[in-house]
C-alpha cells in the first residue's frame, strides 16, 4: 500500500476511535470500514487535497459529536432535575444561601480591608497606630529618607462652608475635606484628572488659597464643567482657586470617611479656622494625621524603629512625655493602605472571625449537598443498572451525573451571586450613624465570590461525582434482579451518610450558638438605653466661624444664644455641647490623662485614659439627667475671664461621672476633691451619674465635663457648637427654636437637626441590622442540617422499604416502625449535638482569646442559660421533627407492596 | 409524536442526497456515499464523518431507519448496517421535492415574463 495512504489511514483510524462511545456503538465499525473503502478512491480521484479533506472532514465532526452529545446530557439533566423539584429547590436554595452568606460575610472584610481607589501601590503605606502628631514632628519624619520614599501629613475630615458664588450672603453648604502638607498626593501616588497637584514650590505661606477637588465633586456640583480649573470657590467665606481635580473615584487617603475637598496647610487660618494658632509651628498641637510611603523593600517593622528612635528624640528635645507601649515604644505603625484604618491585631480578628464562619457555612452547604448527592444516587441505582444493560457506557453515565451536579451546582452559585449583591446593596444603603460622611460601599468581592463559587462547583463535582463512580461500578444483574433496592441490609453504624448527618449537626449547631453569642452580647452591649427621655431633645449645630463670624462675634452669639433660645414658647430648658451625647465618632471629645494628687501632694491614682468634655450651663438639666452629688455649671462657671490653660490660673470647676469618681478616689467623695491634667487644676463641684459612652462600646468611659467658657469659644474656634434643647411633648419646639434663630441671625447657617432619639434610633438600627446578618446566619445553619437530617432520614426509610415490610408482614406496628426509624435519627442528633456544643464552646474560648470585644460580648451571652441549653433544644426538636415525618411516612408502606415490588 | 414534515424544510443538501439515496432501495452508509457521488457527477461528496454524523441525526429524527432486510445472499456485506426511508422520510423528501419544482417554475416564469 502507498505509504502515504497508510498514514492517512491510521491517522483516520485513531480520530475514528476518539469518538464518543454511544457514536461508536453505533456507527464505529461502519465508519472504520468506510473510512476503509473510501481512502483508496478518494486518493486516484483527489490525490494529496482529497485525503486531507477526508482527515479535516473527521477532525472537525469530532468536537461537533460530542458537543451533541453534551447538549443532550444538559437537556436530560434538567429533564431529571424538574422531575424531582424538591431536592433541585433545597439543593439550589441551599447553595445560593450559603454561596450568598459566605460572600457577604467575606466582603464585608474586603470593604474595609480593601485598598483605597486611586492610590498607587497601596501596601507599601503606612501610618501611626492611632495616634496624630504634630506638625513640626512631621517636617523631621519627611526626612527619614533611608526608610521612607515620602510621606505626607494631613488634618481631616474637616468641614467647609462652600458656596458657589462670590456673593458673600449666598446660601452654604457644607462640605467635607483634608487640610493636606504639599506632598499629599505623590505620597499617595495620585496623579491629576485636570489641572495640578500641590508642590513643595508652590504651597508657601502668603500665597493665594487654592483647593484641589475631588472628581465626584466636580461631577456633582460643577456640573462637570470643563472649566473648572480656575474657577474660584468660597470656602468659609474666603475665596479659593480650584488649582486641580483629582482622578476618578478618589476620595482621599480614607476614603472610608471620604473628602471631597483637599486644601494645602499653607493656607490662611482664615480659610481653615482648624488652622489657626499656627499649628505648624507647634510641637505640641499633635492634630495631624500622618501617612507614609515606605522606601522600596524597607519593611513596616524597620520604619516603624527608625521613626520611633526620631520620635523619642524629638521628645527630649521638646520635653513632650508620650506612653510608651509593651515594647517600650513610643510610635506603632500599621498598614495605611486600606479603606478604613484598622491595626493588624483587629484586623487578624475580624479576618480569622469571618473566616471561621465562612468554613462552617460553606463545609455545611457542601455537607448538605453531599448527602442530597449520596441519597439520591443510590435512589437511581435501578435507573443506572437499566441504562448500562440497554448499552449506554460507564463514562457516559458518570459524565451524565456530572452534568447534573455541575447544573445544580451552577444555578445555586448564580443565584448565590444574586442573593449576595442584594444583600450588599441593602447593606450598602443603611444610613450609617455619623455625623462626617462615611462612606461603606458593600458590594461583594469578587474574588470571594469566585472562591466560595470555585469550591461549591468542586463540592457538587465531588460529591457527584462518587456515587456516579460507585453506582456505575456495580452489578447490573445484581440491581437489575433485586429490584431497585440493593440486599437487605443492616443499619450501618458508620456509614458516609451519617457521619455527614453528625457533622452537619455538629457544625450548624457550633454556627448557631457562635453567631447567637456575637449577637447576644452585640445587642446587649451596643443596643444604647441612655436612661433619660430623649424624644424630645432636640440638637441643632451651629459654625459661626465657618459662616463668616470672627472670634469674639462667634464667642458673643453663643454667649447670649442660650438666654435667646430659652426664651423660645416650648423650650424647657436649653445647654450649649462642645459633644453630642453617645457620637462616639464626635471630634470634640478629647481623650486625656488626669491624676488626683493625694493630701501629701504626691500624685496619687492616676487615670491614664478619660475624656474631657466641655459642656455648658445647665447641661444635665437639659439631658434630663440628675446630679448625684454637688451642683452642676452655672452661667458664672461659663464666663470665666481667664481662657483655660493659663498656669497659676484658679482651679477650674469640673464634674465627675461615677466611673471617674470611683477609679479616681475611690469609695469617698468626690465633691471638693481636686484633680491635675498636665498643667491644670480642677476640682470637682459635682458627681454625675454613669450615661453610656455611645455606639458599640459596653464599657462606661471615666469623663470629667468642664465648662465650655466663653474664651474656649475663641480658642478653638474650629469647633462647632451643638445646642441642646429640651422641648415639651406635643408642640413643635423645633421649628420655633429655628424660626427664633433666622429672625435674630439670618446669616447663621442651622444644620444637622434632629432629636437625640433619631440619633440613637439610628445607631440602633444600624446594631440591630448587623446582628440580623449574624441571627439570619445562623437560622440558615438550623435550616441546613434540618433539610439534610431529614433528606437522609427519608432515604435510610426508602431504602429499607423491603426490610420494613416484611417486618410489618411478620406483625410490627406502625409505632414499632416508627420508633426503629427515629431510634436511629435520634441517635445521630444526639452525637452531633454533644460534638457540636463541645466544638462551640472551644470556638467560643478561642475566639474570646482573641478579642476583648467578643470575650466582652460571650461573657454577657454565657450568662443566658437559656440559649446554652436552648439552641441544642431546638435543634434537636428540629432534627427529631426532620426525622419523624419520614419515620411516619414509612409506617405508610403496605407490606404487600413493598414485597412484591422486588 | 411525530413531527410535522414542513418543520424539516428546506432540507439540508447532506440530508437531501442520502434521502434520494434511500429511494427505491435500502443502501449502507458506504453505498449512499457511492450513489451520491455518482449521481452527482462526483460533485457532492459525503465525507464518512459527515455522513454518519447526517446520518445519526436522521435517525434521531425519525426520517430514515436501520434496515432488517438484506438484499439478496451474494450482495449483502453482513457487516455492514442499511437503512431505508421511513413514512416521515418519504413524505419529507416529496414535500422537498415540490419545494424545489414550484421554485424552478417561479424561475421559468419569470424569465419567460423577461422573453416578452
Amino acid at each position: 500500500m502507498n505509504p502515504r495512504l497508510s498514514i492517512c489511514l491510521s491517522l483516520y483510524r485513531r480520530l475514528a476511535s476518539a469518538y464518543p462511545h454511544e457514536f461508536r456503538m453505533l456507527y464505529g465499525e461502519d465508519l472504520d470500514r468506510l473510512g476503509e473503502d473510501a481512502i483508496p478512491e478518494v486518493w486516484r480521484r483527489y490525490g494529496l487535497p482529497g485525503l486531507l479533506r477526508l482527515l479535516a472532514d473527521i477532525a472537525i465532526q469530532l468536537p461537533a459529536t460530542y458537543l451533541t452529545e453534551i447538549r443532550q446530557d444538559i437537556v436530560y439533566a434538567l429533564r431529571t432535575l424538574a422531575k424531582s423539584p424538591g431536592f433541585t429547590a433545597v439543593a439550589v436554595l441551599s447553595l445560593a444561601i450559603g454561596i450568598g452568606m459566605c460572600s457577604v460575610v467575606l466582603s464585608e472584610c474586603q470593604s474595609i480591608e480593601g485598598p483605597p481607589p486611586g492610590v498607587r501601590d497601596p501596601a507599601k503605606l503606612a501610618t501611626f497606630v492611632w495616634s496624630q502628631v504634630s506638625y513640626p514632628y512631621f517636617e523631621h519624619y519627611r526626612e527619614q529618607h533611608q526608610v521612607l520614599a515620602s510621606a505626607t501629613a494631613f488634618l481631616g475630615l474637616v468641614p467647609f462652608a462652600v458656596a458657589f458664588t462670590w456673593d458673600k450672603r449666598a446660601h452654604a453648604e457644607r462640605f467635607y475635606g483634608h487640610l493636606v502638607s504639599p506632598e499629599y498626593f505623590t505620597t499617595l501616588g495620585v496623579t491629576p484628572a485636570a489641572g495640578r497637584f500641590f508642590a513643595l514650590e508652590t504651597e508657601r505661606p502668603g500665597m493665594a488659597p487654592v483647593v484641589v477637588i475631588s472628581d465626584r465633586f466636580w461631577r456633582k456640583h460643577l456640573g462637570a464643567d470643563p472649566l473648572a480649573v480656575g474657577r474660584a470657590l468660597r470656602l468659609n467665606g474666603s475665596m479659593a482657586t480650584i488649582v486641580g481635580i483629582g482622578p476618578k473615584d478618589f476620595l482621599g487617603a480614607w476614603p472610608g470617611n471620604p473628602a471631597d475637598l483637599f486644601v494645602p496647610v499653607t493656607c490662611a487660618g482664615s480659610l481653615a479656622p482648624e488652622l489657626s494658632g499656627d499649628p505648624l509651628h507647634a510641637p505640641d498641637r499633635e492634630i495631624f494625621r500622618i501617612v507614609f510611603r515606605l522606601a522600596a523593600s524597607v519593611k513596616m517593622r524597620t520604619a516603624e524603629a527608625a521613626l520611633d528612635a526620631v520620635t523619642r528624640n524629638l521628645d527630649r528635645e521638646n520635653g513632650i512625655q508620650h506612653d510608651r507601649d509593651r515594647k517600650g515604644r513610643v510610635v506603632r505603625l500599621m498598614p495605611a493602605g486600606t479603606v478604613m484604618y484598622i491595626t493588624p491585631e483587629q484586623s487578624a480578628l475580624v479576618d480569622t472571625f469571618d473566616v471561621v464562619l465562612w468554613a462552617l457555612v460553606l463545609a455545611l452547604v457542601c455537607a448538605n449537598l453531599a448527602s442530597l448527592l449520596l441519597a439520591r444516587s443510590s435512589r437511581r441505582r435501578g435507573e443506572i443498572a437499566i441504562r448500562l444493560s440497554v448499552g449506554a457506557s460507564r463514562p457516559r453515565l458518570v459524565r451524565q451525573f456530572l452534568t447534573e451536579s455541575v447544573m445544580l451546582s451552577l444555578a445555586g452559585g448564580l443565584a448565590g451571586i444574586v442573593l449576595a449583591y442584594g444583600m450588599g446593596r441593602a447593606i450598602s444603603s443603611m444610613p450609617v450613624p455619623s455625623e462626617i460622611p462615611f462612606e461603606y460601599y458593600f458590594g461583594p468581592d469578587l474574588r470571594v465570590l469566585a472562591i466560595t463559587l470555585a469550591i461549591a462547583l468542586a463540592a457538587g463535582i465531588g460529591f457527584g461525582l462518587t456515587p456516579a463512580l460507585s453506582s456505575v461500578h456495580t452489578e447490573i444483574g445484581l440491581i437489575l434482579k433485586e429490584g431497585a433496592q440493593t440486599p437487605l441490609r443492616g443499619y450501618r453504624r458508620f456509614g458516609l451518610r451519617n457521619l455527614f448527618v453528625v457533622g452537619q449537626m455538629a457544625a450548624s449547631l457550633m454556627l448557631l450558638l457562635v453567631t447567637w453569642y456575637v449577637v447576644a452580647g452585640f445587642l446587649h452591649t451596643s443596643r444604647l438605653d441612655p436612661g433619660f427621655e430623649t424624644a424630645h431633645l432636640n440638637l441643632i449645630s451651629l459654625d459661626p466661624v465657618r459662616d463668616g463670624y470672627s472670634a469674639e462675634a462667634t464667642a458673643a452669639l453663643l454667649t447670649g444664644l442660650s438666654d435667646e433660645l430659652s426664651r423660645v414658647n416650648g423650650v424647657r430648658a436649653v445647654s450649649l455641647t462642645d459633644t453630642v451625647p453617645f457620637a462616639s465618632m464626635a471630634a470634640g471629645r478629647a481623650n486625656t490623662r488626669m491624676s488626683a494628687p493625694s493630701g501629701d501632694g504626691k500624685s496619687g491614682q492616676v487615670l491614664h485614659s478619660a475624656f474631657r468634655e466641655r459642656i455648658g450651663a445647665g447641661y444635665f438639666a437639659a439631658l434630663g439627667v440628675p446630679l448625684l452629688a454637688g451642683r452642676e455649671f452655672g452661667r458664672r462657671d461659663q464666663q470665666s475671664d481667664e481662657p483655660p490653660g493659663t498656669k497659676g490660673a484658679s482651679a477650674i470647676p469640673a464634674v465627675l461621672n461615677q466611673t471617674a469618681a470611683r477609679e479616681l478616689f475611690g469609695g469617698e467623695d468626690p465633691i471638693g476633691r481636686s484633680i491635675r491634667e498636665g498643667e491644670l487644676n480642677y476640682t470637682v463641684v459635682g458627681l454625675t451619674r454613669d450615661v453610656p459612652p455611645g455606639f458599640l462600646s459596653a464599657k462606661t468611659v471615666a469623663t470629667m465635663f468642664i465648662p465650655l467658657t466663653t474664651p474656649a469659644f475663641s480658642e478653638n474656634p474650629a469647633q462647632r457648637a451643638t445646642i441642646l434643647v429640651r422641648g415639651t411633648p406635643g408642640r413643635d419646639t423645633l421649628a420655633a427654636v429655628r424660626r427664633q434663630v433666622a429672625s435674630l441671625h439670618p446669616d447663621l447657617t442651622v444644620f444637622n437637626v434632629h432629636t437625640l432619639r433619631e440619633d440613637i434610633d439610628r445607631m440602633n438600627a444600624f446594631v440591630e441590622w448587623d446582628s440580623a446578618i449574624y441571627i439570619i446566619l445562623g437560622l440558615f445553619a438550623l435550616l441546613l442540617a434540618s433539610i439534610g437530617l431529614g433528606g437522609v432520614t427519608a432515604y435510610a426509610v426508602v431504602r429499607r422499604r423491603k426490610e420494613i415490610g416484611i417486618r410489618m408482614a411478620l406483625g410490627a406496628s406502625s409505632r414499632q416502625v416508627q420508633g426503629l426509624v427515629m431510634r436511629e435519627g435520634t441517635a445521630l442528633v444526639l452525637v452531633g449535638s454533644v460534638l457540636g456544643l463541645g466544638g462551640g464552646l472551644v470556638l467560643w474560648r478561642s475566639l474570646s482569646a482573641f478579642s476583648d470585644v467578643l470575650a466582652r460580648s460571650f461573657s454577657t451571652s454565657a450568662s443566658d442559660s437559656l440559649f446554652l441549653f436552648g439552641a441544642p433544644l431546638v435543634l434537636a426538636g428540629l432534627a427529631m421533627l426532620a426525622c419523624y415525618l419520614p419515620a411516619r411516612r414509612a409506617t405508610e408502606i403496605d407490606p404487600v407492596t413493598a414485597l412484591r415490588e422486588e | 409524536m411525530s413531527r410535522d414534515p414542513q418543520d424539516f424544510l428546506p432540507l439540508h443538501n447532506n440530508w437531501f442526497h442520502i434521502l434520494l439515496s434511500l429511494v427505491g432501495a435500502d443502501q449502507h452508509g458506504y453505498g449512499i456515499m457511492q450513489e451520491v457521488l455518482e449521481r452527482t457527477n462526483g460533485t457532492v461528496r459525503l465525507w464518512p464523518a459527515t455522513l454518519y454524523g447526517s446520518l445519526k441525526r436522521l435517525i434521531a429524527d425519525g426520517l430514515i431507519e436501520e434496515s432488517d432486510e438484506r438484499p439478496v445472499a451474494e450482495l449483502d456485506d453482513a457487516r455492514r448496517r442499511y437503512y431505508r426511508l421511513t413514512r416521515l422520510g418519504r413524505t419529507v423528501l416529496d414535500l422537498e421535492c415540490e419545494r424545489l419544482q414550484a421554485m424552478v417554475r417561479m424561475m421559468q416564469r419569470k424569465r419567460k415574463q423577461e422573453a416578452y
